[in-house]
């Protein structure tokens, strides 16, 4: 008889926990969503999805302009995730393959945004998006989400064309590629892996992000579904089923996404640990 | 076809000369060979060719016209690397097409995505197919045109990055210690092909290499360089057989080119050390001390003592069809068996000698077959008429 490694069974505990860890917030997400609001004041939650409570459920998210939140979600997380991959590209390669004089300040500069809390640029930001007209404009959002992802990008798309021989650039010069068509036709294909890393990062940065969209997008029509969640907190109330229910709509796309890319990610995350 | 010269080329990377001041012209159709020890400049001067390597002085002349600041593509050659370079994301036919597919995109054909569909629709030429399925038929890789290069072995890659240089048609080949990565068989192999290739297109070839072998095979022409400074520029007998100094006798041939330095006392006569002396009944240089040197091919070895040099053999090394025997010559007092190959004479015979280690021999050689340095310098002497007067 087959005797099953402890090895394994231990392996398969951990992962297991991890998995429960992970997951159970969502689950109780869904949870909550299926309750009555007036039953988790009153009783307290069950702990088990209510179904009966389903067409209740999207009655009420029916009430609300979801969708549009949704899209306007979608357009700032696609636009930051772009535009990031566009400019960080161009500064991850100049960074890689060219020596110049401030190259190492640069990339101290690009570090220093990540250490600056956003609350603290978020009223001088507010004053440029007035002169420049970009305040409850989507454009807006998008740019100043851009400042904050695309240093990431460039750092790791950097990163990932050091990896890159400079035989195979050298090689494309002598086939008459000029530089925009190396980095587009040679490089970024190389380090795929990277770039849908990058671009999740991106993404993530503009889907869930709170403070700049609810400063700068005084219009609900423009709201993401973050501002929009954050809209049900009433002054006597808050339904709680109805924003659980909105956050797991809200969560689905992403966690698509993710998905869809990830074996690309935990390529892109490992490249170059080691000797391919 | 473009006449290439170079007027004292030079290339530092801040303080470090890594060549200076080379001069060397390149002629029509001709299969050159860089030959050197690893960091003597040799693939610096063929980037600076290519136009990958800034020239850091000098001139650099295509067809009479400086060319220093051209593009690589503006010099119209081809460059193999070392490392094959494909491109691993394209099957070998777009690694193939990739210079043809260039040649045919405008300046916005580089958009991203219009460049995806430009690409698309370039290979979907006929013309464009035609000529990648030539070159891929000239080169045996038809079979392999829509792998990709993580699949081939390190022949085929070679072969495809030969192809994707072959597909412009361009008047210069640069190619840098392409068969480096290739074990010896195959580096046989391609060194033929090669060699076929250069014979086919009929165009200039410059080649980078270490390997003496691949030079004295493929070449029509040796640029021997050390140090960044040219040693020696001739045909590959030239090189082998008219060595200009000692270190391009010792850097050809295996076993390299024997040195010996020597005396020149009365009587044509040559002292080594204390004891050892013979008579060199030829032409000697006109020094009183000098270097010898004999091709270890030329020198016969007795297993008496019925050569002119007294030895005793220290190392035998059985090749097959041949042996190699190394000889310490009789200089040394008794007692002194130093086993630094560095001192041993080398001999080359064809068949098994019948010798052990520790036999007393002795050596001979034919007096023309004897090159002759200045010890000082290490250049090459030219011998004088036979003398039988003391040296002054």
């Amino acid at each position: 008889m087959n005797r099953i490694p402890l090895a394994s069974v231990a392996r398969f505990v951990v992962i297991a926990i991890l998995v429960v860890f992970a997951g159970f917030p969502v689950y109780w997400m869904a949870s909550t969503a299926l309750n009555v609001s007036s039953q988790l004041y009153n009783t307290g939650q069950v702990p088990w999805p209510q179904l009966g409570n389903l067409p209740g459920l999207i009655h009420e998210l029916g009430q609300v302009p979801l969708l549009r939140w949704l899209v306007n979600a979608g357009v700032i997380a696609a636009g930051t995730s772009v535009l990031s991959l566009l400019l960080g590209s161009v500064m991850g390669y100049a960074l890689s393959r060219f020596r110049f004089h401030g190259r190492g300040a640069i990339g101290f500069l690009l570090f220093m945004t990540q250490v600056i809390p956003e609350a603290l640029i978020v009223v001088p930001l507010y004053a440029m998006f007035i002169v420049l007209g970009l305040l409850n404009s989507l454009e807006g959002l998008v740019l100043a989400n851009v400042g904050f992802s695309m240093p990431v990008t460039a750092f790791i798309l950097k990163n990932a064309m050091d990896a890159v021989p400079h035989e195979i650039e050298e090689s494309a010069l002598i086939d008459n590629c000029p530089r925009i068509g190396i980095l587009t036709m040679v490089i970024l294909p190389l380090i795929a892996p990277s770039v849908a890393a990058a671009a999740v990062i991106g993404f993530f940065a503009g889907w869930n992000e709170f403070l700049f969209a609810v400063t700068f997008l005084g219009d609900p029509k423009l709201w993401p579904t973050s501002v929009g969640l954050a809209s049900f907190i009433g002054q006597y109330e808050v339904p709680l089923s109805a924003v659980m229910g909105s956050a797991l709509v809200f969560s689905l796309p992403a966690i698509v996404f993710f998905l869809l890319v990830q074996r690309r990610i935990v390529a892109g995350l490992t490249a170059g640990a080691v000797k391919g | 076809m473009p006449h290439i010269e170079f007027r004292k080329v030079a290339k530092s990377f801040g303080h470090n000369t890594v060549i200076g001041g080379f001069d060397a012209s390149v002629e029509d159709g001709e299969f050159l060979v860089l030959l050197g020890p690893s960091g003597c400049g040799k693939s610096t001067l063929l980037r600076m060719i290519a136009g990958l390597t800034e020239i850091s002085g000098g001139s650099l002349l295509f067809d009479g016209h400086v060319a220093n600041d051209w593009t690589p593509h503006q010099r119209g050659v081809a460059f193999v690397f070392q490392s094959y370079a494909l491109y691993p994301h394209m099957t070998v036919r777009g690694n193939i097409a990739f210079p043809l597919v260039m040649d045919r995109f405008r300046k916005w054909h580089h958009i991203p995505v219009v460049n995806a569909i430009q690409r698309w629709r370039a290979m979907r030429d006929p013309e464009l197919a035609a000529s990648v399925e030539r070159i891929a038929r000239q080169l045996e890789l038809e079979p392999l045109l829509d792998r990709r290069p993580a699949s081939l072995s390190g022949g085929q890659r070679q072969r495809v990055a030969l192809a994707r240089s072959l597909v412009r048609n361009p008047s210069l080949y640069l190619l840098d210690e392409p068969l480096s990565n290739l074990d010896a068989k195959l580096r046989t192999q391609m060194r033929s092909e090669i060699s076929t290739l250069h014979r086919e297109v009929g165009k200039t070839f410059i080649y980078v290499t270490h390997d003496q072998v691949e030079a004295m095979t493929m070449a029509t022409r040796i640029i021997v360089m050390n140090h960044g400074e040219i040693q020696q520029v001739d045909t590959p007998d030239g090189i082998y057989d008219q060595p200009a100094n000692t270190f391009v006798a010792r850097f050809v041939g295996a076993p390299p080119m024997n040195l010996i330095p020597v005396r020149l006392a009365e009587g044509s006569r040559l002292e080594v050390g204390a004891s050892l002396a013979w008579t060199h009944a030829g032409p000697l240089p006109a020094a009183p001390a000098a270097i010898l040197g004999v091709r270890p091919e030329k020198l016969r070895l007795f297993s008496g003592t019925g050569g002119m040099i007294a030895a005793q053999v220290i190392v035998i090394e059985r090749l097959g069809a041949e042996t190699v025997v190394g000889c310490r010559l009789d200089d040394r007092p008794a007692g002194d068996h130093g086993l630094n190959t560095d001192d041993l004479v080398f001999v080359r015979i064809a068949g098994h000698p019948g010798l052990h280690h520790g036999d007393a021999c002795s050596l001979s050689y034919a007096v023309e077959d004897a090159a002759w340095f200045d010890s000082a310098s290490g250049r090459r002497l030219e011998a004088g008429p036979v003398r039988h007067n003391p040296v002054a």
